[in-house]
This record gives C-alpha cells, sequence and structure tokens, in this order.
C-alpha cells in the first residue's frame, strides 16, 4: 500500500511543483501591485487550487482506468481494495498538502499586507490567539473540539464526494467498458449515484427526527442562523456518521469491480 | 512423462458486446516450454494474453495458475509484456526499474541493470525519448527480470528493427529456462520460429492448431511459417 502511495507522488510531483511554482511566481508578480493584489490572490488562489486539485485526482483515476500506462498499476499483485484505498490516502495527502501551502501564502500575504500598511507584526499576539484556540475557549461556548468537528466533517465529506466520482469511473468502466462517451456516461452515472446517496440520505434524516424530536427543532435553528456548540454537534455528527457510510460502501464497490470485474 | 502443467485453461470465452475474442479455448502449458501465439491480427492473441495477466475478465470458463483461480495474487506468478507502450512517459529508465523493484517481489533489479546496459538503452535516458527499439528492449528486459513462473510477450518485435530483433531474441532464449512457460505471440512468424518448442495457431478466438513445433515440421513438411500460411491464407 505505502508504495502505491508513494508512486502516485511520484508521478505527479513535476506537475505540483510546476503549479506552485507557477502560483508563487504570481503572487510575486501580483504583490507588485500592493496590499490590494494580495488581497486578490489569497481570495482568488483556494478556488483555483480547489478546480487544480479535483482536476488531478480524477485525471489520475481516470489516466489509470482508460490509459494504457495504467497497465504499470493493474499488472502488480495489488488488490482491487488496495489500489482504492492508496487512490483515497493519496487524494486526502494531497489536499491536506494544498491546504498547507495556502497557510503558508496566507501567512506570507499577510505579514507583507501589515508592513505593507505600516501596521507592526504582533508576533506574541497571534501566538497568544493560538495559544488561546489550543487552550480551548474560541468564545461563544466554541471551543478547540468543535472546530476539530467542522474540520472533520469537511474532510468525511470530501472523501465521500471523491470516492463518488471513483466509483461512477469505475463501474463506466467495468460494467459498461464498450460504452461509448466514456467520459459523459461517467458523468450519467456520477449523476445517478448522488441521486441514490441523497435518496438514502433524506431517509437516513427522517428516520432520525422521528426517533429524536430533538432533530425536528434543528430545521428551525439552522433557519434562524442560531447554532450554538451543542446544535452544531448534532448536525455533524449524523453528516460524519452517514458520509463514512456512504464512502465505505462506494470504496468497496469501487474495489470490488476493479477485482472482479475490470477490462483494461 | 508429462511435466505439470501450471498453466491450464479451460473452455474459456471472452465476448464483447458485438464480438466474441475467445471462443471455448482449452490449452495446457507446461514448464519448460516455449510457447508460440501466432495468428493474424485480431485472431484474440493479445485478448487471451490480457486474460491471463489479469487485464480482462473471461466472459466464462476458468484459467488456473498453479492451482490457483485468476485474481490479483495470480499477477505475482504471470510476468507479462504488452505489445502497447504502457510505461509512464514522465518518468526515467532507472524511474521504471524502482518502480518494479518496489512492486513485484522477484524483480532482479542488478540483473535487469545489467541487461539494459547490455542492450545499449542508459538508465538515466527519459521513456519520452527512447526510440522504439529501445522502449521493445526496456520492455522485454522488466518483463525477463522478474523471476515469475509464467513470461508472457505480446508482439516483442513489433516496430523493432532487425538488429535490436536479434537482440530481443538472445535476450529470451538466455532467460529460459526447465521451470518457466514462455508464451510469445506474434505474426512476424519467420522471425521467431527458431526459438518455439511448442506453437498454437488462434482464427477468430479458436484454436485451430495447437502441438510441437518440431513434430508439425516433420508430420506437415513445412516451416512454422508455412503452416501458417496454410492455416491461414483465407484469413
Amino acid at each position: 500500500m505505502l508504495n502505491l502511495i508513494k508512486y502516485e507522488f511520484i508521478r505527479k510531483y513535476r506537475l505540483i511543483s510546476i503549479v506552485l511554482i507557477t502560483a508563487l511566481a504570481l503572487n510575486l508578480l501580483i504583490m507588485t501591485r500592493g496590499p490590494e493584489g494580495s488581497v486578490l490572490f489569497l481570495t482568488l488562489s483556494p478556488f483555483v487550487l480547489y478546480i487544480l486539485y479535483f482536476v488531478d485526482i480524477i485525471k489520475m483515476y481516470s489516466d489509470d482506468l482508460n490509459k494504457k500506462t495504467g497497465y504499470m498499476l493493474f499488472m502488480t499483485p495489488s488488490s482491487g481494495y488496495r489500489i482504492i484505498s492508496s487512490k483515497l490516502i493519496a487524494a486526502v495527502i494531497e489536499g491536506f498538502g494544498l491546504l498547507l501551502i495556502y497557510f503558508l501564502f496566507f501567512a506570507l500575504n499577510g505579514v507583507y499586507i501589515l508592513v505593507s500598511l505600516d501596521e507592526t507584526v504582533d508576533f506574541s499576539s497571534i501566538i497568544s490567539n493560538i495559544n488561546k484556540i489550543f487552550s480551548g475557549s474560541l468564545g461563544y461556548g466554541f471551543n478547540i473540539f468543535h472546530l476539530f468537528m467542522l474540520l472533520l466533517t469537511i474532510l468525511i465529506l470530501i472523501i465521500a464526494f471523491i470516492t463518488t466520482i471513483y466509483t461512477a469511473i469505475t463501474i463506466r468502466k467495468s460494467l459498461f467498458s464498450e460504452a461509448k462517451f466514456g467520459g459523459l456516461f461517467s458523468f450519467i452515472i456520477f449523476l445517478l449515484i448522488n441521486w441514490i446517496v441523497s435518496t438514502l440520505s433524506n431517509g437516513f434524516y427522517n428516520f432520525l427526527s422521528k426517533v429524536s424530536p430533538y432533530y425536528n427543532s434543528l430545521d428551525n435553528i439552522a433557519g434562524a442562523g442560531r447554532f450554538t456548540p451543542e446544535t452544531l454537534m448534532m448536525i455533524f455528527i449524523p453528516i460524519i456518521g452517514f458520509s463514512i457510510i456512504q464512502a465505505t460502501a462506494l470504496s468497496w464497490i469501487s474495489g470490488y469491480l476493479l477485482e472482479k470485474k475490470i477490462n483494461l | 512423462m508429462n511435466k505439470l502443467s501450471i498453466l491450464k485453461i479451460n473452455n474459456l470465452t471472452k465476448k464483447y458486446y458485438n464480438k466474441t475474442a475467445l471462443e471455448n479455448v482449452t490449452l495446457d502449458f507446461e514448464p519448460g516450454r516455449i510457447y508460440g501465439l501466432l495468428g493474424p491480427n485480431g485472431s484474440g492473441k493479445t485478448t487471451f494474453m490480457k486474460v491471463v495477466a489479469g487485464l480482462h475478465k473471461q466472459t466464462s470458463g476458468s484459467v488456473l495458475i498453479n492451482n490457483e483461480d485468476l485474481s490479483y495474487k495470480t499477477k505475482a506468478y504471470v510476468s507479462f509484456m504488452p505489445t502497447e507502450n504502457y510505461l509512464y512517459d514522465s518518468f526515467k529508465v532507472v524511474d521504471i526499474l524502482k518502480f518494479y523493484n518496489d512492486m513485484y517481489d522477484d524483480f532482479r533489479y542488478d540483473y535487469a541493470v545489467n541487461l539494459i546496459n547490455a542492450v545499449n538503452v542508459s538508465t538515466s535516458y527519459k521513456i519520452t525519448n527512447l526510440s522504439s527499439g529501445q522502449t521493445g528492449k526496456l520492455k522485454t528486459v522488466l518483463a525477463l527480470s522478474r523471476d515469475a513462473d509464467i513470461y508472457m510477450l505480446d508482439e516483442p518485435l513489433n516496430g523493432v528493427d532487425v538488429l535490436a530483433r536479434d537482440t530481443i531474441l538472445d535476450i529470451i532464449t538466455k532467460s529460459h529456462n526447465e521451470n518457466k512457460i514462455m508464451i510469445i505471440s506474434t505474426h512476424l512468424v519467420s522471425e521467431i520460429e527458431k526459438i518455439l518448442d511448442t506453437v498454437i495457431f488462434l482464427s477468430e478466438g479458436v484454436v485451430e492448431l495447437f502441438g510441437d513445433a518440431e513434430e508439425l515440421r516433420q508430420e506437415r513438411q513445412l516451416s512454422v511459417e508455412g503452416l501458417y500460411k496454410e492455416v491461414f491464407k483465407n484469413a
């Protein structure tokens, strides 16, 4: 498994390097326009990175199933489950890596903006705020645990989304390997899976509201925009639970199809 | 006494939507022999190899390798060289060697480096910059540097010049021994017939002829190439 993940990154490190060097060059260029340039860069770059990230992970998987270079991977004595797991883990690591890089850009531009506005950078205040976050309180009753749950929910939603895309591509290449217009066909399967998942999730939340009256009031709370730490957790936990089941089931289906039905 | 078969194919059929690529193919392969899988383009040679290599799934029938049904585990016994250029083109030759070394327990890295040097391909070359002859030699070296039970080479001489062909045939014969099965598919019969022990003629997915190459030559008073022309004259 480690070797599979390792080669995922070896295959794409040139592309990632080019993207990062280009981003850095753009950032430096745009900084010459003053702090407004930095603000513009920090606003637009997450969207660009987000799009590039999804294009990259989808293209890598699609290429492995649709191009002859996929033989390199599929001739190895690795099970379908191991292959799909390694792809998912590599995608998550890449996502974290890009997030970290965005934070570095954020810090770089933040310091530049403060300096160019003649503000002094108060490092002791930054450190004290970080300390405050890790020591517990974020204000309004929220603490570091809630922040962690928010990040966990986002992470699991992204994993569930990626597994949905991978499953659509795998179904197309296994059960419908002879079908024409592969990309379009994969997209239709993707929409179909999403429809099934949303039907199941609606059923799941309806079930929750029947067994726990608390959930009936959640819609009202969410509508009013008055979240408390408790209501937020009541929203996060079912989302996390359902998304884990979704990601596990779809990964298993993909692994099974890669193992038993694939035609490269 | 017959040697134990390590590759048994029984009623293997592979169908696509509108085409039958293989139909009820039944074959036993013995170690120590070089098999020539011969037939014109579209006869099912590549499909046969891809099924055994686990890249395609059969529609029906069974394939047993060392008495195990096809699975990801049997890929450890099979070293397959596809005819297409399947190597990552962003890699250098040395990266491909490292990939094989990391992925296959039976890969002999030093042996592969020696062979690569012997065929005048530098390990520092980029895959995109290799000529078709160099790519052919590299693919052959990669497949034969594994200590596998079964080697399958799909059209190893395709797109390769005359000098490189001799080098490739030399590597093949030197790599073969009594414990291995070597299956070579080709339609360039005259080039390869001198190294074949057994021939399998495939036509439209059906085995037309299967037998010992020398016995067939004596029985029919024809070379393997002559037999090929006779069997496929209407193909």
